[in-house]
């Protein structure tokens, strides 16, 4: 589905991606890396809007710098906002659709069922401006399936929706995976992409870091130091208490936050409510590095540097 | 292709009846009539003394408000930003990923700045023309309306390419051809003005309204940039222009990149 030989894409003497080599076959696909990594080159350079400095990019066997045969294949949802404000949601996408060539009547079908689909119909006549966000994000997924795409391409699909809609959104991708479509999925959240894909492509620094299902990523991280922070009541009493059962490599304090170096942080999650409760100790908040992605791909850095 | 350009035209030119783009039309279309109205008024019957005299101000008027002013400002305004507004409000990506979708949004748009502009353009005339009081009313409308409808697809055709070639600074370029150029170039008497809108203008007006300038010695002294070539030689020469520009406006959009969203990325 996807092909990448040694790419490489410079901007003046920034480096957007770096030496990417990657073949996708058919499926679903979370590109992970944190704000910064390269995700949103990657994906320019997949829909054919960046030409690569360096190698080769085919995307359903095609380049896709202007390919008018790959883009009717194609549905793409940037990341940023971009629609216009001024005019309604089902106008828009109506409008997208006609520049695919569709009649006025196919490609008012076309966007009715789209933002149905993505539960707008109610609200698609009123000018994009009176928009919320979560709407703005739904009118833009509805665009990039309304022509029915094989391969769909979506950058941080879940930005700016709340729970509902998260999990409808979840539920219209997992449909489009189950009748076989493609699907490139890129977020900067682990558990966005968990919830709709396991196969994972992590990026960092314009590098393809790993790539793989949760599990592989996991394994990797298998013996590496993890980091788990907590806030809470007494951080020196549980700190002293962590280093007693053996729980902790090292403990930080700042203020009310306990900074906990472990190498089983899932034992550790395991035992720490019980021991809260025999010590009689609060936490209020605890921030995992595990779901820290910034903190996963340092780590991931350091390994591919060959420092861990 | 020529369906994806029909439905980014018909889109432009619903998004265009809002009162700003209405009140910028009005405008327009007010402005040489007004001007024309003031002299009119101002210079009396007496005063205008030669018919002649009167008439070629007035023509040279005319030409310089409408077929220059009306369609160089609303082609500029209209034409320069086709690209540069879809990518300063980020909706290029949206276009583009569609098929051929980046040229149909060129030629969609620059079909509607043509042709947003020349009714403004033909109002005023129709209404100023009259107000002239030249006594050949309908010679000086036709010559008017042919030469508007080629400056306008002129003037859009080179401001579409200056969008594309800089879209960032699409209108600050686009003003600096045009005093350059159209304003201040296409008045030098040698073969470089050959190349602008405005001398080929020039030459036509000259030609179908009848001008009396060439005949006398001492205006075309002043005057010697007007080309001696037939009206046909300076009509085809904007067609070939105005087919070159747009294509190439093509050719150019299709080989540039404009990646978004790598402010935030690289």
């Amino acid at each position: 589905m996807i092909e990448l030989k040694n790419v490489t894409k410079l901007y003046g003497k920034v480096i957007g991606v770096n030496d990417f080599t990657l073949t996708l076959g058919t499926g679903a696909y979370g590109l992970l890396g944190p704000n910064g990594s390269g995700k949103s080159t990657l994906l320019n350079l997949i829909t054919g809007q960046l030409r690569p400095t360096l190698g080769t990019v085919k995307v359903l066997g095609m380049s896709p710098r202007n390919n008018a045969s790959l883009f009717r294949r194609m549905g793409y949802c940037p990341g940023g906002e971009g629609m216009y404000s001024e005019v309604s949601g089902y106008d828009w996408v109506c409008f997208l659709q006609r520049l695919h060539g569709m009649s006025v009547r196919d490609a008012d079908l076309a966007a009715s069922k789209a933002l149905e689909l993505v539960g707008m119909t109610s609200s698609m006549r009123r000018p994009i401006a009176s928009y919320s966000r979560g709407m703005r994000q739904r009118t833009k997924i509805a665009q990039a399936i309304a022509h029915n795409p094989d391969l769909l391409i979506l950058d941080e699909p879940f930005n700016g929706l709340d729970p509902i809609g998260r999990h409808e959104l979840t539920e219209v991708l997992r449909d489009w995976i189950g009748i076989g479509k493609s699907l490139i999925f890129a977020s900067h959240l682990l558990h966005e992409i968990e919830s709709i894909t396991q196969s994972f492509l992590l990026i960092c620094g314009g590098r393809l870091l790993a790539s793989g299902t949760a599990e592989d990523v996991h394994a990797m991280m298998v013996g590496l130091p993890n980091e788990i922070a907590l806030r809470c009541s007494d951080p020196h009493a549980l700190a002293m208490r962590l280093m007693g059962e053996r729980a902790a490599e090292s403990v930080s304090i700042a203020g009310d936050t306990l900074t906990v170096a472990t190498q089983h942080p899932l034992t550790l999650y395991e035992k720490l409510p019980g021991w809260l409760s025999l010590w009689g100790l609060r936490v209020v908040e605890m921030r995992s590095a595990d779901e820290s992605l910034q903190a996963l791909f340092n780590s991931l850095m350091k390994m591919h540097r060959g420092e861990l | 292709m020529i369906g994806n350009v029909g439905a980014v035209f018909v889109f432009e030119w619903k998004r265009a009846f809002t009162w700003p783009r209405m009140t910028w039309s009005i405008g327009l279309a007010a402005f040489p009539v007004f001007i024309i109205g003031l002299v009119r008024w101002t210079v009396n019957a007496e005063a205008r003394g030669d018919g002649e005299i009167w008439r070629t101000i007035c023509i040279v008027m005319l030409f310089g408000l409408i077929p220059m002013l009306v369609t160089m400002l609303g082609t500029l305004l209209w034409s320069s930003p086709a690209i540069s507004s879809e990518l300063e409000r980020r909706s290029w990506v949206y276009l583009a990923v569609r098929p051929n979708g980046g040229t149909a949004v060129l030629l969609g748009k620059y079909l509607a700045a043509v042709t947003w502009v020349i009714p403004p353009a033909l109002i005023g005339l129709t209404i100023a023309v009259p107000l002239a009081a030249t006594g050949d009313t309908w010679r000086i409308w036709w010559a008017m309306t042919r030469l508007v409808l080629l400056s306008a697809p002129a003037y859009a055709a080179i401001y579409l390419v200056l969008g594309v070639v800089m879209p960032r600074r699409a209108m600050v370029l686009a003003v600096a051809y045009t005093l350059i150029f159209e304003l201040l170039i296409s008045f030098i008497p040698a073969v470089i003005n050959k190349f602008t809108v405005q001398f080929r203008l020039r030459s036509l007006t000259v030609e179908w309204c009848d001008l009396s300038l060439l005949t006398n010695e001492q205006q075309w002294m002043v005057m010697a940039q007007f080309g001696t070539e037939p009206p046909w030689h300076h009509v085809t020469a904007l067609i070939v222009l105005i087919l070159c520009l747009t294509g190439f406006a093509v050719i150019l959009l299709r080989a540039k990149e404009f990646p978004m969203s790598v402010e935030s990325d690289a």
